[in-house]
């Protein structure tokens, strides 16, 4: 009985019986602290990000990929994506993504944007005249309506729809609608939003800065929370054939025509380092990293 | 009720538990008695009779023993037969065959062979009607345009058998309704609603849903005691197999059913597809339409250039400081002049329409206003198309990539207008 385990303190030796043979599980036991390596694979650490048990649509940003839990948008769950004005940034942010929905046959669902979609800058992003529907609402119960009959019918590609009022309450029946639903379901809606709570299983925050970038910051996800930015870079609708070198960085034009101002924008790029948490520029091994440091960092918080 | 079973035995699980099941379920339905037998006519005098079983003994002893009436085709000539002393349908067969053709029907000899075995029974086909039109009178008056849904599926649910007899689909009903007789004089004998779908459909569940969106748009001036339903337009409609396995795709509904249901309530004027046109002036370069109207064949060539996602509906006029153009504060411009120019030849009618409004959607109509507002060419009465502007991409660091252009006014002035935005 030279074998008996030394954490079993009681006389029987029963509780080691339960287990392997005892000199074998000592020989494969791990540090004290630490689980055995098929258990550490089973288990789910609050620091990991969360599984996506349905399919997902890569959002085309690699840096904002690896923020998504299962990489990329999900499907049969509706994605709230908040930013402090309507029309700015929209199809910069989902239109990588809707590309190769489009590509692969699927129709893009648009539900009262705040302005007229224009279809020649839409192309740019992969969308035909074959692929975009635009649905136009008034009332915000005719907007719930519409997307509440989309959402059921799961038959679009994707759906963007502007829900600048829906309560809570609403977001959560769209979000039990949206199990049926194939696509993604793109919600923008009001950066004030971000207070209330929301069914939704994934809330983006999204503003730009005049570099040619989307900063997004992601407010909920299955995973632990998100510090700081991601930086995307995004040039739209086609702008990238016609920028020279000196546009590339718009900010260094603008300081140089205000030069007071400077003080001023340099806070407003490097507002990410400022708040503390680490940003990452955009590519695969800093963002890997950076999934890598979160993880040993986040238990401890 | 006659119902061939021996091909189905084995499906439901034997004579045994099919007949258990049939008598339990029809009693339900208020069948009194059931009977079995080797052919129709026999099983149906039997079921007269009161004798469930007419395999229990040969058929020939179980049909001499039945009274005369148990056989429709007696039942003309049974008081003669009485007289010449017959009782049971045994004593009719048993009459010389050549004396009772001469005597009788034929129709009494051709069906005793039949419910006996002696000759194949012969059924008639069902022949549908090449129309359909059903009516049906409701339970009670019905005051409220929605609550005729519940009598109209009925009528709906019958029309959805007729054309799956057919293998055809429906693309245009009409239900109509009749006022109740105690109603006020200026309401009318009644009121109908023809309803069309995109497709052809014999969906007894979109149909409902369709004609529920119409139903709710509708106000009945009186209370409603009949309604009718008639199929106006029958397509022939070739049916998809059904798959053993559940495939997802087919439980839902496809993206123009719905659309087609949004358009029933909202307006088909507000589901809309964008079509693009031959032009480079940013109002005419796409025009919408409603989701059903085909699309053009021909594609136009996809422009490589820089164009915006977002449009404003009409070109916002902006403000200046020093010669530059203010939209939440400072506009920086990046790139530029893109001149577009031209248009004189595109006359605006006086309602504001262009070529490009035959589609009657109000969009392009608003737009075309608003584009002939800033026009500079307007000078005598006939507005026209005209433009002349310098587009520039400019920056601003709370309203994003903004595209805006620079019109030349009247006197050598000039003013700053927003029109889209890069997304």
């Amino acid at each position: 009985m030279s074998a008996v385990p030394a954490w079993a303190g009681d006389e029987d030796g029963l509780p080691a019986q339960s287990f392997a043979h005892p000199s074998k599980s000592r020989a494969r036991r791990s540090l004290p602290g630490e689980l055995p390596p098929e258990v550490e694979q089973a288990v789910w650490r609050g620091c990991d990000l969360g599984h996506q048990t349905s399919a997902v649509i890569s959002s085309g940003f690699a840096g904002l990929d690896a923020e998504l839990p299962g990489r990329g948008w999900p499907t049969q769950a509706i994605s709230e994506l908040l930013s402090p004005q309507p029309s700015v940034l929209e199809w910069r942010l989902i239109g990588p993504a809707l590309r190769g929905i489009v590509s692969g046959g699927g129709a893009v669902v648009v539900v009262g944007p705040p302005k007229t979609p224009h279809l020649p800058g839409l192309r740019h992003t992969g969308i035909d005249e074959k692929h975009l529907v635009w649905v136009q609402v008034d009332s915000p119960a005719e907007r719930l309506w519409t997307v509440e009959q989309l959402v059921k019918s799961g038959a679009c590609g994707a759906l963007v729809a502007w829900l600048p009022q829906a309560r809570p309450e609403q977001i959560r029946r769209l979000q039990v609608c949206a199990h049926a639903c194939t696509g993604p379901v793109f919600l923008f809606r009001p950066a004030a939003t971000q207070h209330e709570s929301s069914a939704a299983p994934l809330r983006v925050m999204a503003t730009f800065s005049v570099d040619w970038e989307l900063q997004v910051h992601v407010l909920k996800r299955r995973g632990p929370m998100h510090d700081g930015v991601v930086r995307l870079e995004s040039v739209p609708g086609g702008l990238g054939s016609v920028l020279t070198p000196r546009l590339q960085r718009p900010s260094l034009i603008i300081a140089s025509r205000h030069p007071g101002r400077d003080a001023a924008r340099q806070r407003f790029t490097d507002v990410g380092t400022v708040k503390g948490g680490p940003v990452h520029a955009l590519g695969s091994t800093a963002s890997t990293d950076y999934a890598g440091r979160l993880g040993r960092h986040a238990p401890v918080r | 009720m006659l119902i061939e079973v021996e091909a189905s035995t084995r499906l439901f699980g034997g004579k045994r538990a099919l007949r258990d099941r049939i008598v339990q379920e029809g009693a339900d339905l208020g069948v009194t008695s059931v009977a079995w037998a080797t052919n129709g006519l026999a099983a149906q005098a039997l079921a007269r009779a009161g004798i469930e079983n007419g395999f229990k003994r040969p058929l020939d002893q179980l049909l001499d023993a039945l009274p005369m009436a148990a056989l429709s085709a007696v039942h003309p000539y049974e008081g003669t037969l009485q007289r010449l002393g017959c009782r049971t349908l045994g004593d009719v067969r048993h009459l010389p065959r050549g004396g009772i053709s001469r005597r009788f029907d034929k129709m009494l000899l051709a069906a005793l062979d039949r419910a006996y075995g002696v000759q194949p029974e012969v059924h008639k086909w069902v022949e549908l009607p090449e129309t359909f039109s059903a009516r049906l009178e409701l339970m009670s008056r019905v005051e409220m345009a929605p609550a005729l849904l519940f009598g109209a599926r009925r009528l709906l649910l019958q029309m959805c058998g007729w054309l799956a007899a057919r293998h055809s689909g429906t693309a245009a009903f009409t239900l109509q309704w009749a006022h109740d007789s105690m109603r006020a004089k200026d309401a009318g004998e009644g009121g109908e609603l023809t309803i069309r779908t995109a497709e052809p459909s014999r969906n007894l569940e979109h149909l409902c849903r369709l004609l529920a969106e119409h139903l709710a748009k509708v106000e009945l001036k009186a209370p409603v005691g009949e309604l009718r339903l008639a199929a106006t337009e029958v397509v022939s409609l070739e049916e998809k197999s059904g798959s053993l396995l559940l495939d997802e795709n087919q439980t839902k509904e496809s993206l123009q059913l719905v659309l087609e249901r949004i358009a029933a309530r909202l307006g088909p004027e507000r589901v809309l597809r964008p079509v693009l046109t031959d032009d480079h002036r940013l109002e005419w370069m796409q025009m919408w339409q409603p989701v059903p109207k085909p699309q053009p064949r021909r594609g136009i060539d996809p422009d490589t250039m820089p164009q915006p996602t977002w449009v404003l509906p009409h070109p916002l006029k902006l403000a200046t400081r020093g010669h530059r153009p203010l939209y939440q504060g400072a506009l920086h411009l990046l790139t530029g002049p893109h001149r577009v120019e031209g248009g004189w030849w595109h006359r605006l009618d006086e309602r504001g329409g262009g070529r490009m409004s035959a589609g009657g959607i109000p969009e392009v109509d608003e737009r075309g206003e608003g584009a002939s507002d800033s026009a500079c060419g307007a000078a005598d009465q006939q507005r026209t198309g005209h433009v002349q502007r310098d587009y520039w991409v400019a920056l601003s660091e709370h309203a994003g990539v903004l595209w805006v252009y620079q019109e030349r006014l009247a006197s050598d002035e000039t003013a700053w207008y927003l029109h889209g935005v890069f997304a």
